[in-house]
């Protein structure tokens, strides 16, 4: 059931998806060349999966607010919850496209496009679950007009707040060395862990208001 | 059997529906034992309420003219003559008392009404 | 008979508009037709039985089960007809369905290809090329090919044509006669009421004004005319709306038989459900 929901949120977006598609392969390759300072596969690969799932959650949610179609789906035996879960599933699925469409571009450009490390990929997921487990239950509290506005709020600052969270991250990085002795294993699973709990906690917060909504 | 519904009638919708299957059933147009239109499907011809033909069906069975089966439908009862016999009586009792009524408000003695009916039984005869 | 549907006391204040109390149930084997004024409150009562808007107090039961408790279950039974439709227009009337179908547990899909057939539809055309009278037919299909027991459609014939409407009446009575339990269906267009309806329920502001058979409606409402001279204090009673002018009078009655009795030479005229529910609605 979940899964057609999900299903349901791509054949909406299906309009973009091959300019998504497009913009998965290119993204990363355009970066990598001219943007000679960057090193590794960490900022091509989380700066277009952001991108790519920012905008594909946008239309959707643009379209779910234009048809309502959401309040015909809560008159059949679909539930909220399932609708808000779907929700989450289909941004996780998005970022698990954007991996293989990377992998799959990296191997291609093999020498140039360097392949994502383990921790790579989970400090992009860590990343990009605080992102959507923060604009997810503010879209769902606010409605899509309003938050819209929240949203281009904060677009509108990223430039100036960014080099201040990258110091942030890299800061944690190095104290996450000092404060854990575990195998390297865990440390590389733990962002991946950290990331499912943020949007477990995010998905809790958004059935939450969704079940207070009037449709 | 035809079943009309007059929107001009003083008498409410499902006492017209039920008169006119009685007669029906009285002159015999409906067969005992016949099957009667469901009660839904009775509604939608007539274009009428499924509770009126409810009401209607569930009177005619308390008094005896149609019997119920419950799955298959509504069936004209086992002919009971003396019930028969009774209801074609008070339909005549009804007729003429209508008849009086008229005669009464022309003006029409007693005298004149019984004549009349005198008539009708010679050309009764004569036929 | 059975109650197949049961609301009892239910609240909701939406600020510029509330229900107020609204109390009503359906009966096995009926069409119940819910008419009102535009923005009287008969979308939002819908929504509020069906979860969409959520209610601020007062119980819904369907077959004698809480809705609140068995939701997934009841909504099973339940067949939906927006006005709106609600539905994502872009998407090909297939795909609409793929999202749909999933939804519920008896599904049959023959059942779906059937109506298509028997309606026309085009698969794979987008939903938003439909016409208002072809979108409303597939919202039917949808509704209709799950086995529901009954059929809950907001205003289905608003902007339809009318022979559209007819059509649509004969399927709701198809639907009926072939094991539906029931038809719940809100419309301000009276006449489409007239013709398959067997209870009426009324609603004004927020508030239910009456709920009755249909025929026992128009059994014992009037429309009565005649000379001023036949009213008087009495008389006037007897009334719901009553217009006078310089030659006569002209009014509904909810007691056809006490005018009868009670006032000489005037008209009683059989009154359409429009007139019944204006006269309700204006008192």
């Amino acid at each position: 059931m979940l899964l057609h929901l999900v299903k349901k949120d791509f054949l909406l977006s299906k309009r973009y998806m091959k300019v998504m598609l497009i913009a998965s392969f290119a993204i990363p390759i355009f970066m990598t060349f001219k943007v000679d300072f960057l090193s590794g596969g960490f900022f091509p690969f989380f700066l277009s999966t952001l991108y790519i799932q920012y905008l594909l959650f946008n239309s959707v949610s643009m379209l779910e607010y234009k048809y309502k179609g959401s309040a015909l789906l809560c008159a059949t035996p679909y539930t909220r919850k399932a609708l808000v879960k779907s929700k989450y599933l289909f941004i996780l699925a998005i970022f698990v496209c954007c991996y293989i469409v990377y992998t799959i571009t990296a191997l291609l450009i093999a020498g140039k496009i360097e392949m994502l490390s383990i921790s790579e990929s989970g400090l992009s997921l860590l990343i990009l679950s605080i992102i959507f487990g923060a604009i997810i239950p503010v879209q769902y509290y606010f409605g899509y007009e309003k938050s819209k506005y929240i949203f281009m709020f904060f677009i509108f600052i990223t430039p100036f707040v960014f080099p201040f969270i990258i110091k942030v991250v890299q800061a944690n990085n190095i104290s996450f060395q000092m404060m854990l002795p575990f195998p390297k294993i865990v440390q590389d699973l733990f962002p991946f862990l950290l990331a499912l709990v943020i949007g477990l906690i995010s998905m809790t917060v958004s059935i939450r208001i969704y079940s207070k909504k009037n449709l | 059997m035809k079943i009309i519904i007059s929107n001009t009638s003083d008498s409410p919708i499902y006492q017209q529906i039920k008169e006119q299957i009685k007669d029906a059933i009285l002159y015999g147009e409906l067969k005992e034992g016949e099957l009667l239109p469901s009660i839904r499907a009775l509604a939608n011809d007539l274009r009428v309420s499924v509770l009126t033909t409810r009401r209607v069906y569930d009177e005619l069975e308390s008094e005896g003219f149609i019997t119920t089966k419950a799955g298959k439908g509504s069936f004209v009862a086992k002919e009971n003559l003396e019930l028969l016999l009774e209801s074609r009586r008070h339909m005549v009792e009804v007729k003429l008392t209508e008849a009086w009524n008229a005669a009464c408000s022309l003006g029409i003695s007693k005298e004149e009404l019984i004549s009349m009916m005198g008539l009708l039984f010679e050309e009764g005869e004569n036929e | 008979m059975n109650k197949i549907l049961e609301v009892k006391g239910l609240k909701k204040d939406l600020g510029t508009f509330s229900l107020q109390d609204v109390s009503f149930s359906l009966l096995e084997g009926c069409i119940t037709g819910f008419i009102g004024l535009n923005g009287a409150g008969k979308t939002t009562t819908i929504k509020t039985i069906l979860g969409l808007v959520l209610k601020d107090s007062g119980s819904i039961e369907f077959f004698g089960k809480d809705m609140n408790l068995n939701e997934r279950e009841l909504k099973n039974h339940i067949g939906i007809v927006f006005d709106e439709g609600y539905f994502y227009e872009e998407l090909t009337l297939a795909e609409m369905k793929s999202i749909i179908a999933p939804a519920y547990s008896n599904w049959e899909e023959s059942v779906f290809h059937k109506y298509m057939e028997h309606f026309r539809l085009p698969l794979n055309q987008k939903i938003s090329t439909l016409s208002k009278g072809m979108r409303m037919k597939y919202a039917i299909a949808l509704a209709l090919s799950h086995h529901a027991d009954i059929l809950i459609m907001d205003e289905p014939t608003s902007g339809l044509d009318p022979l559209v409407r007819s059509e649509l009446m004969e399927i709701l009575l198809d639907f009926m006669g072939n094991g539906g339990k029931g038809v719940f269906f809100s419309s301000h267009i009276t006449s489409d009421l007239e013709k398959v309806a067997d209870v009426l329920i009324l609603i004004d502001k927020g508030r239910i004004i009456l709920s009755e058979e249909k025929d026992v409606l128009l059994d014992t409402h009037g429309l009565v005319k005649g000379e001023k001279m036949a009213l008087n204090d009495q008389t006037r009673e007897l009334f719901l709306t009553l217009r006078e002018t310089n030659y006569g009078f002209e009014g509904l009655t909810n007691s056809k038989h006490a005018v009868r009795q009670q006032m000489n030479n005037v008209l009683i005229e059989k009154p359409t459900i429009e007139d019944i529910m204006l006269g309700y609605v204006r008192r």
